[in-house]
C-alpha cells in the first residue's frame, strides 16, 4: 500500500488531539501505528521484529490464507446491520497485525481511527493474529476532530489468540456530540491464552452500541474486560458482549465502570459456562446528575451450562457520599478535586498507557458534578 | 496568650434537631484542652461544627479562629486555615489509598513529607497507605490513619475525637506518641506549642497528653470547666450523674 507518512508528519492539531487518545506521534513509545483518517489509511508500519502491521486489504491481497482461515471467520458477516454494511464494501480498511509465534512486543502498538469530517462514515474491519506463546499490547484511540459533530465508525474486530498468548487491547474513544459508533468484535482464545480488554469512553457519542463475543476454547483460556464509560447529557451507551466458556478451567471477569452526568449508561454482559470454569460478572455505577432522565442500569448476566462453572456477579449503583467529599475537603481539598479523586478511586484502574487523557475528563465531570446533585 | 479558637453563643442543629446550645468555649495560642462527656452529650457535635461539616448547622452564635470569623467559611477554608480534625468513624473511601491523601497533603512540602516519612518506616503503617481509605479497618488502624493524615496536614489547630477509644494498651502508647509529635513545640525559645482540642470519652489519653485544661460537656452544654486531672479525678469517683447538679 502507498506509505503515505509517517505519524511524525501527522498536523499538529491533529497530533493532540489523538494524544487525548492514546495515540502518540513518540516513536520510542509505540512498537507500530496505523493510521485510519475517514475512509483512507494514512500510514502502517511495524517497528518491531516478529510483528507485522499492514492494511487490512493489503494483507489479504498478500496471504490468502487470511482470507480462508480468518476473514469473517470470528464475527459473522450477517450477524446485524453493522457486519451488514462493512461486508458490503469492496475495499475493506482497517489493520492486520500478526505477531509471531514466541515474539513479545513489550512496547505497546497503536492504531489511531479518526474522523476528521462531518458526515463521514467509517467502517473498519480489523484482524489479530497472536500466535502461540506471543504477546501484544495495543492501543486503540477512535475520535472525532473537533468542530465534527455528525458521523459514523461502524468497526469490526476479530482476534486469534494462539496457545498462551496475550493480549491487551486498550481501546479509548472520544466522540462528537451526533456520532453513532458500532463496534462488533469476535475473539477465541486458545489454551492458556489471555485476552484483556480495556474499553474508555472518555467522551460519549450520541449512541454508542457495542457487541463483543468471546470464545474461551482452549483450557486455562482466560479473558477479562473492563469498561469505563463516563457519560454526559443525550448520549445513549450500551456496552455488552458474550463470553462462552467452553473448556475446563478457563475464566473470565467483566468489570463495567459508569458515571453518569446525563445521558444512559447500560452495563451488560452475559457469560456462558459450558466447562468447569469460573466467570464473574462486577458492574459498578455511579450518579451524579440525572439531568433529562440520566440513568445507568446493569444488567449482569450469568448462565451455567455445567454442573462445575462457578458464576457469581455484583451490581452496584449510588451517588458520591457527601461525607466522603468533606472528609477529603477537611484535609484542605476544593470540592472538585475531592470529587475527582473520588471518581478516580471508583474507576479504580491502572490501565498501562492511560492516565493523564483520563484525569483530564474526570476533572471535567468533577467540575459539573460540583455544581450539581452532590451540593 | 490570645485565643486561638473562640465560640460564642453556639446553637447547632442537626437534621432540624438542636443538639448544641449556647457553647461558650476559648481556647488560647499553645493549648491544648480536653473535652468529657458521656455518650451523646454532644462532643462530636461540637467539634465537626467547628470543622464546618455542612450537616451541623450553626443556628445561633460565632465561631472564631485566630481572630478571624469563620462561621460562614466552607470546610475547605477552615482545613486550608490551618484547622484540622481526625473523625471517629470516618467514611470508607473505596479505591481512594491513604497514600495518595497524604501525597496532597504534603505536596511540596519537603521537611513534612520527611516526617510522614518516618513515621511510616518506624511504625509498621506502610501496610496501611495503600489500602482503600478507612476499609475495613481495625479501631486502632483507622486511628494511626487519621494522625499520619493529620501529621501531614500540620494544623494550627487540631481536633481529635476519641482517639483513645477502642483500642489496645500497645496502640495507645503509639497514639500518644503520634499526637505529641502533632503538638510538639515549635520553638524552643517561645515553648510555644500547637493548640488542639481532644474529645476523650475515657481519659486514657490524658496519661500519655499534657492537656492545659479540660471542659465537661452534659446534653448539649459546657457544664465545667478545670484543671484536666482533677476533673478526671472527679469523674472517676462519682461518674458523670455528679456533674449533673453543676449544671446551670
Ligand atoms: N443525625 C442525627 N439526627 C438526630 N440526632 C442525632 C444525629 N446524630 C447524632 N444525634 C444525636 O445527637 C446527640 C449528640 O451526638 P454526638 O455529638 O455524637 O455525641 P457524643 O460525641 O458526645 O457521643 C446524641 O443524642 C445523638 O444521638
Ligand atoms: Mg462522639
Amino acid at each position: 500500500m502507498p506509505q503515505l507518512f509517517t505519524i511524525d508528519q501527522l498536523r499538529e492539531e491533529d497530533a493532540v488531539e489523538l494524544a487525548n487518545v492514546g495515540v502518540l506521534t513518540d516513536r520510542n513509545r509505540r512498537s507500530g501505528t496505523f493510521l485510519l483518517r475517514d475512509v483512507l489509511p494514512l500510514c502502517c508500519y511495524s517497528s518491531a521484529d516478529g510483528m507485522e502491521l499492514l492494511s487490512i486489504d493489503a494483507a489479504l491481497q498478500r496471504y490468502d490464507w487470511l482470507r480462508e482461515k480468518y476473514f469473517w471467520k470470528a464475527v459473522r458477516p450477517d450477524l446485524d446491520e453493522v457486519t451488514l454494511q462493512c461486508h458490503s464494501e469492496s475495499i475493506p480498511r482497517g489493520f492486520f497485525i500478526r505477531v509471531r509465534k514466541n515474539v513479545k512486543i513489550a512496547v505497546p502498538t497503536q492504531a489511531g481511527l479518526f474522523v476528521a469530517h462531518s458526515n463521514v462514515t467509517q467502517n473498519v474491519h480489523n484482524i489479530v493474529i497472536l500466535e502461540d506463546d506471543s504477546e501484544l499490547k495495543l492501543i486503540s484511540g477512535c475520535l472525532t476532530l473537533r468542530g465534527v459533530s455528525t458521523g459514523s465508525h461502524f468497526a469490526v474486530s476479530e482476534m486469534y489468540l494462539g496457545r498462551n498468548a496475550k493480549l491487551t487491547n486498550t481501546m479509548l474513544h472520544r466522540w462528537g456530540p451526533k456520532v453513532r459508533v458500532r463496534p462488533r468484535s469476535g475473539t477465541i482464545v486458545g489454551a492458556g491464552g489471555q485476552y484483556m480488554s480495556n474499553y474508555v469512553s472518555l467522551q460519549p457519542a450520541k449512541s454508542i452500541e457495542s457487541n463483543a463475543l468471546t470464545w474461551l476454547n482452549g483450557s486455562g483460556a482466560s479473558a477479562k474486560y473492563l469498561t469505563i464509560i463516563l457519560g454526559s447529557d443525550g448520549a445513549t451507551i450500551d456496552t455488552g458482549g458474550e463470553v462462552y466458556l467452553n473448556a475446563d478451567d478457563t475464566s473470565a471477569e467483566l468489570v463495567h465502570r459508569g458515571v453518569c452526568t446525563g445521558g444512559h449508561i447500560f452495563q451488560k454482559g452475559l457469560l456462558v459456562g459450558n466447562a468447569r470454569c469460573r466467570a464473574h460478572v462486577d458492574c459498578a455505577g455511579m450518579v451524579l446528575d440525572t439531568k433529562n432522565s440520566g440513568f445507568i442500569e446493569s444488567i449482569p448476566g450469568l448462565r451455567g451450562m455445567h454442573p462445575e462453572a462457578r458464576m457469581s456477579h455484583e451490581a452496584s449503583i449510588g451517588k458520591i457520599a457527601p461525607e466522603q467529599v468533606e472528609y477529603l475537603q477537611a484535609r484542605g481539598m476544593e470540592e472538585r478535586e475531592a470529587i475527582s479523586m473520588i471518581i478516580r478511586g471508583f474507576l479504580d484502574t491502572n490501565i498501562a498507557g492511560l492516565g493523564p487523557e483520563l484525569d483530564a475528563r474526570i476533572a471535567e465531570i468533577a467540575e459539573l458534578a460540583g455544581h450539581g446533585e452532590t451540593r | 496568650m490570645k485565643d486561638l479558637l473562640e465560640i460564642k453563643n453556639l446553637c447547632v442543629e442537626v437534621d432540624g434537631k438542636e443538639l448544641l446550645h449556647d457553647i461558650n468555649l476559648a481556647i488560647p495560642e499553645g493549648e491544648i484542652h480536653t473535652l468529657l462527656g458521656p455518650n451523646g452529650s454532644g462532643k462530636t457535635t461540637l467539634i465537626m461544627t467547628v470543622m464546618g461539616f455542612t450537616r451541623y448547622q450553626v443556628t445561633r452564635g460565632r465561631i472564631f479562629y485566630d481572630g478571624q470569623d469563620i462561621t460562614d467559611l466552607d470546610l475547605t477554608a477552615r482545613a486550608r486555615l490551618g484547622i484540622g480534625v481526625m473523625q471517629q468513624r470516618p467514611p470508607t473511601i473505596a479505591g481512594v489509598k491513604l497514600h495518595q491523601v497524604l501525597a496532597y497533603l504534603a505536596a511540596g512540602d519537603l521537611q513534612r513529607n520527611q516526617k510522614v516519612q518516618e513515621l511510616l518506616n518506624q511504625s509498621q503503617m506502610s501496610l496501611l497507605i495503600d489500602r482503600d481509605l478507612n476499609a475495613g479497618l481495625s479501631g486502632g488502624e483507622i486511628k494511626r490513619s487519621e494522625l499520619l493524615q493529620l501529621l501531614a496536614h500540620e494544623p494550627k489547630f487540631a481536633m481529635m475525637d476519641e482517639p483513645d477509644s477502642g483500642v489496645d494498651l500497645e496502640s495507645l502508647a503509639l497514639i500518644g506518641k503520634m499526637i505529641n509529635k502533632l503538638f510538639a513545640i515549635e520553638s524552643a525559645c517561645t515553648v510555644k506549642r500547637k493548640a488542639g482540642l481532644i474529645i476523650t470519652h475515657t481519659g486514657y489519653i490524658l496519661d500519655n497528653i499534657d492537656a492545659d485544661k479540660a471542659h465537661i460537656m452534659l446534653a448539649g452544654r459546657i457544664s465545667c470547666s478545670g484543671n484536666p486531672h482533677l476533673v478526671l479525678e472527679i469523674i472517676k469517683k462519682h461518674g458523670y450523674e455528679g456533674c449533673v447538679h453543676c449544671m446551670p
